[in-house]
């Protein structure tokens, strides 16, 4: 599929240097822009909000796990890496390895997953809702949006795997690829904002 | 367009290892209990530098339009500006 | 016409063009109730005429729907309806139904209605849009897995698509979310949701689905673009409609009783409902410029166009308008409501439904496209009742604005029937532009029976 048939003409393409499209099917970059756009207005919610409750914000963020939102920066940090060499495994026509990368990307994506879980338990069975304070609404919407999103691109990614391992790319069409690639980093690049904010800025 | 290629192989896991280092520098702040203005800035930072990082190499933005890179730079400004101000007045 | 069982689809939508004009006579009874309020009383009390009016548009876009569907899904699947006799068996119950339920609330009181038609038995009635009496109710269930049947036996037995597939998703959903109108609690916060579960979720949900399947089927068959094309922007549309308008049910959760973090996710989702009409729009427009035949009929192409522009408009930017938590906070229940109302339900549905009327109605009196003058004509009432529906909203919102100061914002605030007095300038004018409606609607009536050289088919 040609991902310039959906493209909405928002700048004239006769510029001199050839410029690439955006990595990936069309479709799938007005989805990352309406979720980043949709957290971007959490993340700015958040911060106003505790600038308002700056001392209930700052005791509760203490409760939080720094040590597990770290982990879990690295590791999808390095899932994305996995992804990136992913695509230029499949770029050389390389599906094999292309669907080893990706396995090991969604592994990582499930090792989140789980401490995730675990966070989230250690704040149930301390019997902290959405409804306890302003902090604990937000931090669990957000981080619960964004484990939502973290599922959805594992799913697509394990989409991709499967067709991989049957050879279904080539090196000259990748784009259902670079289109669950470009998902996967946006889940990655909203959690670089989402950790520093929610876990460590006081 | 061969040298894109040689580069290709070593540069990613550089950027990747920048991320980690970042990340450790962000954990260690937070760790170190520290707070104030100009952690929070520093902070900020940081986390713009990994956001672009991951926008322009992992996403690979860089090599498109110069409008798409725009829009995820000004995002991180306009979203970590706003962070910023709000911090700030929390501080009163 | 390409296959012969699509002719059911003509009764329904010859129902539909009669049920509106029922309701826009009963809009305007109302709507000069609201200045003269002893106006046909005691024939037609106001809450009667505003239960007829509601109810009339649920009906007729039902049955716009059902039309729609018995029309386009016998082309999308290339193959004849399931059953052509369950479909008329089906019209003709559910004009019954309908007709008997208007008559129950125009000739006998409310009270009596219900205690005849057992809402003693399973207490259903007495909701703002579901008033029906628990016999009809069972009957809208009834009719609606017919249609849901025949349209998926026909779908099953043929070629699939998206269109097919996304437009048989929206009647599911339609069918499914209305079984919450049989559950009234006790618990008026449990009863709100229930009750929002239908409405909400029926006109900014699985109705939307429905609406982008009509949409994208007379797109694709007056443009001629690459069916692959269409079908791509109508899954992101979708998509992106369910999830915004499910988490954006939110919004309604603000002053009901709910928790309180829904005021962050409902302002937060349904702020971003207007992101898939806005695409809706980009869309329609960019499918017309990259047209590759040019259709005969000119009028088709204006209501799409049109329903694109006026659904972003009523249901994007003026629901966007008053749907923040802090806004709300002093809107909800206003004259802004209505205002919403009346241009997200004319702009977004009732536009798609006269948009598959008028591409399907020339086929199925056997030509492509009307005379000329019928077109014109057409067209004329076009742009008589869109912009005379975007001043109702006007004159409604300005009307909203004022009732918010006087009645909530004002340090001295006045008591709301005191208001609703001094904005009754507004109700005038509201009423004048209905008027307007009026002549539009029947100038539309009137192009079905302009005769000259039609267009034959290619």
């Amino acid at each position: 599929m040609n991902p310039n048939l959906v493209n909405i003409h928002l700048v004239n393409s006769n510029s001199t240097h050839h410029k690439e499209d955006l990595p990936g099917d069309f479709a799938i970059w007005i989805f990352i822009f309406a979720e980043m756009l949709a957290f971007g207005v959490l993340f700015v919610a958040y911060a106003f909000t505790r600038a308002n409750n700056v001392e209930l914000f700052n005791a509760s963020q203490l409760t939080l796990s720094r040590t597990s939102g770290a982990i879990n920066t690295l590791v999808l940090i390095t899932s994305s890496y996995f992804v990136v060499q992913g695509v230029a495994a499949i770029k050389r026509g390389l599906n094999k390895q292309c669907a080893h990368w990706l396995t090991g990307a969604f592994l990582l994506g499930g090792v989140f997953v789980g401490i995730k879980i675990v966070e989230f338990h250690a704040k149930f069975a301390a019997d902290i809702t959405m409804s306890t304070n302003n902090f604990y609404m937000f931090y669990l919407s957000l981080t619960f949006f964004h484990f939502m999103h973290v599922l959805m691109g594992m799913i697509i990614l394990a989409c991709i795997i499967v067709k991989a391992r049957r050879s279904a790319y080539s090196a000259q069409d990748y784009v259902g690829v670079e289109t669950g690639a470009s998902f996967w980093h946006m889940v990655d690049f909203l959690w670089i904002i989402l950790f520093p904010l929610v876990y460590i800025i006081r | 367009m061969s040298n894109d290629r040689a580069q290709s192989k070593l540069f990613p896991t550089t950027i990747w290892l920048v991320l980690v280092a970042l990340t450790i520098a962000t954990f260690s702040l937070g760790e170190a209990g520290l707070s104030g203005k100009g952690v929070m800035l520093t902070l900020l930072a940081i986390t713009m530098i990994k956001s672009q990082l991951v926008a322009n190499y992992f996403m690979a933005l860089r090599k498109t339009k110069f409008l798409w890179r725009a829009i995820m730079f000004g995002y991180f400004i306009i979203v970590g500006g706003l962070i910023a101000m709000a911090y700030l007045m929390g501080l009163k | 016409m390409k296959y012969k069982s699509q002719a059911v689809a003509k009764l329904y939508f010859i129902a539909a063009i009669g049920l509106f004009l029922g309701q826009i006579l009963f809009g305007l009874i109302m709507g000069l109730q609201y200045v003269v309020g002893d106006f046909l009383f005691p024939a037609i009390p106001f809450n009667v005429a505003r239960m007829v009016h509601t109810n009339l548009l649920i009906v007729w876009l039902l049955f716009g729907f059902m039309g729609a569907s018995y029309y386009l899904i016998p082309e999308e699947s290339e193959t004849e309806l399931f059953s052509p006799k369950l479909a008329i068996i089906t019209f003709w119950v559910f004009l019954a139904a309908g007709a008997i339920t208007v008559l129950g609330y125009l000739l006998v009181p409310y009270a009596s209605l219900a205690k005849w038609t057992g809402n003693d038995l399973l207490n259903t009635m007495g909701r703002e849009f579901l008033e029906q009496p628990l016999p009809t109710k069972v009957g809208i269930v009834l009719v609606a897995l017919s249609w849901l049947f025949n349209i998926v036996m026909t779908v099953l037995k043929g070629r699939k698509t998206a269109i097919s597939l996304v437009l048989s998703l929206g009647m599911l959903g339609l069918a499914v979310f209305f079984l919450f109108s049989f559950y009234n609690p006790v618990n008026l916060v449990k009863d709100k949701f229930y009750w929002w579960w239908v409405v909400h979720l029926w006109v900014e949900g699985v109705w939307e689905l429905i609406l982008g399947a009509m949409l994208a089927f007379v797109l694709i068959k007056v443009t001629g673009v690459d069916r692959e094309v269409v079908e791509k922007w109508l899954y992101v549309i979708i998509t992106m409609t369910l999830v915004t308008g499910i988490i954006g049910t939110g919004h309604h959760y603000f002053w009901i009783g709910a928790p309180a973090y829904w005021q962050w996710w409902g302002s937060v989702f349904s702020a971003l409902e207007p992101i898939p009409f806005l695409m809706m729009t980009i869309f329609a427009f960019n499918m017309v410029n990259k047209r590759r035949r040019e259709h005969p009929n000119k009028a088709a192409v204006l209501w799409a166009l049109g329903t694109s522009v006026m659904a972003f408009l009523g249901a994007g930017l003026w629901g966007f308008l008053h749907t923040l938590a802090p806004i709300n906070y002093y809107t909800h229940g206003t004259q802004l409501t209505a205002a919403h109302g009346h241009l997200a339900f004319f702009g977004a549905y009732a536009l798609v439904v006269l948009t598959m009327i008028s591409y399907a109605m020339p086929v199925l009196r056997g030509r492509a496209a009307n005379p000329e003058r019928a077109q014109i004509m057409e067209m004329w009432s076009f742009w008589l009742m869109t912009i005379s529906m975007f001043f109702i909203a006007l004159f409604l919102t300005g009307a909203g604005v004022v009732q918010v100061w006087l009645q909530r914002l004002s340090p001295t605030p006045m008591s709301f029937m005191a208001v609703q007095d001094q904005i009754s300038i507004f109700y005038w004018a509201r009423e004048a532009a209905g008027v307007v409606f009026l002549i539009g609607l029947l100038l539309y009536i009137g192009s079905f029976f302009v005769k000259g050289d039609s267009h034959a088919f290619e």
